[in-house]
Order: C-alpha cells, then structure tokens, then sequence
C-alpha cells in the first residue's frame, strides 16, 4: 500500500539550535501513527513542519503522492490534511455552534462567499453531526471559552475534522486530561481510524496511550528519528529504553 | 437534552429564534434601533424642512457623512479587530477627488462618486499592503503614519490648494433636478447613501465572509488551519473600508463646497474612532447614533464654549468607564431582553 504521508530526510534550524534533523517517516492510510519522544526531542517542530506551521530548511513533505513542502496551511487542508492543536486552540468568544460552522464552511468552498448563511445547508448538515458525534449538542449555543477544558479539547478535535479531512494530525490531544476524559478520547481516536477509516499522525506525551492506540510509532530524541516500527518493536528497542532513562515502557 | 428550538437562551448576537408559529417576522433589537436611527432621521428632517431651517440640516448632513466614515472604522475596527488611526486618509482622498472632479470635469453627482470609488479601492489596495502585514499597536501605528504622509504632501501641494484646499466647489447635480445646494433634498441623498451602505454591511455580516472576519479578530491563526487564507479576507475588508470612507468623503465637498487638508488630519481620523467606541464598536448602527450625537454635541457645545474638545472627552471616558460596549452595544441586549420578555408574556397569555 503507499504511504498517505511520507517526510523525507526534513530539517529545520532555529539559529544554532538544529531543532529537526534529517527525519524520515512513512505513514500508512487508515492507521494511526504516533510521534513520541521526551520533552525537547523535536516533536512539536516535526508536527509544525508537516502541518505547514513552520517552512523547513530542508527535506521534503509527500502527502498522497504530492509534494507539498512547506505549503500553507490552508492549501494543505485542500489536499486533506487538517491539524489540531496542543494547546486548545478555538475561536473562544464565538459559539460552540460558530466554532464548527466555520470549520465546516470549507465544504461549501466554490459555492459563493456572500449568499446568507441560511443557504450554507451542507456545513449545517455538518454541524449537526459533529455536535451529536462529540456529544456537544446541549452546549451548541454556549460560547467555546466557557466549556470546560475536556469540552474544549473535544471541541478542538472536531473543529479539525469539520472539513471531513482524509488525514488528521493531532497535537497532544489528551494533554491535560482527566484518566477518565483521556479514556473516551482514546476510544474517540479509534473510533475515526477503524470506523471512518481516517489517517491519523499523532504527537504524545503519554507513552501508555501510544502503545495501545497505535499501529506504528515513531521516536524521536534530540531532534532525531531514534527508531519506529510497531509498538512492540519499540518497546523493545534498548536504544529507546535508554532515552527515556527507564521510564517503563 | 435541550433542543435549540425549545430553549430560551439568547444567542450572543442577541438573535431571537423565531418559531414557526408566529406569522410576523420577528425583529431584533439591533433591528428596532436601525429603524429607530432611520425613522428619526427622517423626522428630524420633515421638521427641519418645515421650519426652514439650513443650518441644522446641513449640519445633521454632516453628520451622517461622517457617519460613513465611522462604518468603515467599525468594519476594520469591529469586525477585523484592526484599529485604523488613520482612515482619514481615505475620507480625505475621496473629498478632494470629488472635489477636483467636479471643479474641472463635470458637476454629475454619480462621476464623482465613481472616480472617487475607483481611486478609493486603488488607494486601499495600496494602502492595505503595507498595512496588514502588521497587527495590533503597529498596524495603528502604520495606517497613522500613512495618513500623516499623505495629508503632508497635499499641505505642501501648490496644484491642490496647499494648506487652504480647494474652494468653489460646485455643487453637484444628482438626478431629477435635485442638486446638492438643496439642504433637504442634499440631506435625503445622503441618508439614503448611509442606510444603503448599512444595509449593505449588515447584510454581508452574515454570509461566510463577515463571519470570516469575525473568526479572524478572535483567534486568526486558527483561520488558516480551516482553510481559508486571512490575509486576503483582511486586505478585502482593508479594500472595503477605504472605499466607504473615500465615497463618503466625496459627499463632503457637495455639502460644504470646499476642501482643506485638514479632512486628512489625526483629528478626522481620531474623531471617527471616538463614535464608533462611544456608538458601540461592531455593532454597525452604533457608529451613526455615536456620530449624530457627538456631531451635534460638538457643534452644539461649540457655540457656547471653545473648549467643547473637553465635554467630548469627558464624554468618552465616561462611556469606556461605564459603558465599554458602547451606547448602542449597551442598549440593543437590554432592549433584546425587553422584548424576548414581552413577547414570552403574550406567548404565555
């Protein structure tokens, strides 16, 4: 099968600090990858350079077949690559109902910017079946800023799959998280894999998590690809036991 | 589980959520205060008209055309969240283009206001280039500097008049014999011209590209990952904008017939500001009542005091301290909560 996405030797430098170096990894559709690595191993950079965040200096981005290095975000959610964020993300003075709206407006692309809302019947079609999936329908009317912080993180997911993306790239999507929240966001991410057949690439702190929801992991130290293959050869990779200083995998 | 349809909270847009049994359309407060504006407006001028008075009249003119300047301040400032210190560059731009048409060219009302439109839209391209790239303090701080430029070199511009402007501006001639030398009929044509732009922005406000602006004063980096680039929807309404203020400039020359540099100056720009916030930023109307009232205020406590920039100071603190939404942006959900009150009575009966 060809990978959804591919990253060739990508790099990236912030003045002296090489940041990313010469990482290479292959994503396969339909399955969940996971980036994982200690604080300070590059992951955030990596995820910045294929979300088209942050240009590289060098290496290259093949999303389904097409290069699309250091395209802008927005023409990468043309291809089917959308991004949520670490740190929550949303339009917090706006509705929870506006936050997906204006998700889900790109649906409608080509279809006239200046017609009334009332006729943009598909993304409120969309809007609907997000509120119901992310069981966010009882705060629809409620401004994103006042939900709570495990609302918001569910929030933040869906507004990042509005646009019915074929990859999703998630950023720590249970950072913060109660046990019991960070639970029914795995079974959440596992849902869109197995049952939509969505792409996902995700960066974690929680090794726990990426060991059981992931098909393929992907280390990271000190800016570099320190190994990947399934989550057990990982676990068993001495080289990874030693980056984490013992930290039980 | 609550359904939207059944429950009673208000949106944050103050939006009543007709339901399917009323048989009137059900009007907003943003609504009833437009009409309010519109109505009153109207009124003053049959009164007006009735009394035979000029002064007023003119000035009232002068208010709503100031007013449009405000509406191009409230679209950057309330909807983009850009705050354009300089948008009299524009106001004045479109006055002394309407002005040197009509002097040489022609006395036609509408080729005024069109050379005056196309020259505002090159000027806001222009201008918007160099100045969305920047947010917050410096995208202030560069549409002022911009304005200080260019209102410089028309002070400095022996060909336009130098610091006196243009005097003996014709009037101009606006269909069926109605000119702009008409207090009344001048008046008309200018509330028309401003009901029509708010119409025009209130309408645009909820289709997918005022709503863009919306998601872009609050949270812009968050736009592109939608799929939608923010700099073309900022340098759009940054386009947008300039041509209000330009088209709205071009009515000043009709009404007084004359043009200075000042209309360029921190004042114009500074003023402008000052009714959308005391108005109410983003509310579209607000920015009108704010400039009928400090207008006439001006003017009013103008002509007893030299030292009116004092009452209009104290005036706006007072506002920003008690009201920081503004008047209109402080009456529409009282007077939302009004109605949604009178109607769940009559409902209820």
């Amino acid at each position: 099968m060809n990978p959804i996405l591919s990253v060739k030797g990508i790099s990236v430098q912030f003045g002296a600090l090489k940041a990313v170096q010469d990482v290479s990894f292959e994503a396969q559709p339909g399955k969940i990858t996971a980036v994982i690595g200690p604080n300070g191993a590059g992951k955030s950079s990596l995820f910045n350079l294929i979300s088209g965040a942050i240009r590289p200096s060098s290496g290259s981005v093949r999303f389904d077949g097409e290069d699309v290095t250091g395209r802008a975000p927005h023409q990468l959610l043309r291809y089917g690559l959308s991004r949520s964020f670490q740190i929550t993300n949303l339009f917090f003075e706006l509705p929870v109902r506006e936050n997906l709206r204006l998700a889900a407006q790109f649906l409608e692309q080509g279809r006239g910017l200046f017609r009334p809302l009332a006729r943009s019947q598909t993304a409120a079609a969309r809007v609907d079946e997000l509120l119901g999936q992310f069981d966010l329908r009882n705060k629809a009317d409620e401004l994103a800023g006042y939900l709570s912080h495990g609302e918001q993180r569910r929030l933040e997911i869906a507004v990042s799959l509005a646009s019915r993306p074929r990859m999703l790239l998630l950023d720590e999507p249970t950072q913060g998280m109660s046990h019991g929240d960070t639970r029914e966001t795995e079974s959440l991410i596992r849902g869109l894999s197995h049952n939509h057949g969505l792409s996902i690439l995700l960066v974690e702190h929680d090794v726990d998590l990426v060991m059981q929801l992931s098909d393929f992991v992907v280390v990271m130290h000190q800016g570099q690809k320190l190994a990947e293959g399934t989550p057990a050869q990982v676990r068993a990779n001495p080289a990874v036991q030693a980056a984490y200083f013992g930290e039980k995998l | 589980m609550s359904t939207p349809a059944s429950s009673s909270t208000i949106g944050p847009r103050g939006g009543a959520l007709a339901t399917a049994s009323s048989e009137r359309p059900r009007r907003s407060a943003a609504t009833w205060l437009a009409i309010l504006f519109f109505a009153g407006a109207l009124l003053f001028g049959g009164i007006a008209l009735a009394l035979g008075d000029v002064f007023y009249l003119r000035l009232a003119t002068e208010a709503l055309i100031f007013g449009g300047l405000a509406l191009s301040v409230d679209l950057l400032l309330g909807r983009v969240g850009l705050l354009p210190l300089g948008q009299a560059l524009f106001f004045g731009l479109g006055a002394y283009v309407s002005a040197l048409v009509l002097k040489n060219w022609s006395d036609s009302f509408w080729l005024a206001l069109g050379v005056t439109l196309a020259f505002s839209a090159v000027a806001g391209l222009i201008g918007g280039l160099i100045a969305i790239r920047a947010k917050g303090v410096y995208f202030a701080l560069i549409s002022f500097g911009l304005a200080q430029v260019l209102s410089k070199v028309v002070y400095n511009t022996r060909e336009l008049g130098a610091s006196d402007g243009i005097i003996g501006v014709p009037s101009a001639n606006i269909m069926w014999g109605v000119n702009s030398a008409t207090p009344s009929g001048f008046f008309l044509v200018v509330l028309a011209f401003i009901g029509a732009l708010y119409l025009v922005l209130r309408y645009l406000m909820d289709t997918p590209v005022g709503r863009q602006l919306d998601a872009i004063r609050t949270n812009e980096h968050r736009v592109s990952f939608l799929g939608e680039d923010p700099w073309r929807y900022k340098l759009g309404a940054f386009v947008a904008a300039a041509c209000i203020a330009g088209c709205s400039g071009a009515l000043y020359p009709m009404l007084r017939g004359f043009v200075s540099p000042e209309l360029m100056f921190f004042q114009v720009s500074g003023n402008a500001v000052i009714n959308v916030i005391v108005g109410g930023t983003g509310t579209l109307i607000g920015p009108l009542y704010g400039s009928a009232i400090l207008t006439g205020l001006r003017s009013v406590v103008g002509s007893f005091t030299t030292h009116h920039h004092i009452v209009i100071g104290v005036l706006f603190v007072l506002v920003v301290i008690l009201m920081p939404r503004g008047l209109i942006g402080y009456a529409t959900p009282a007077l939302q909560r009004w109605l949604d009150a009178r109607r769940n009575q009559k409902e209820n009966r």
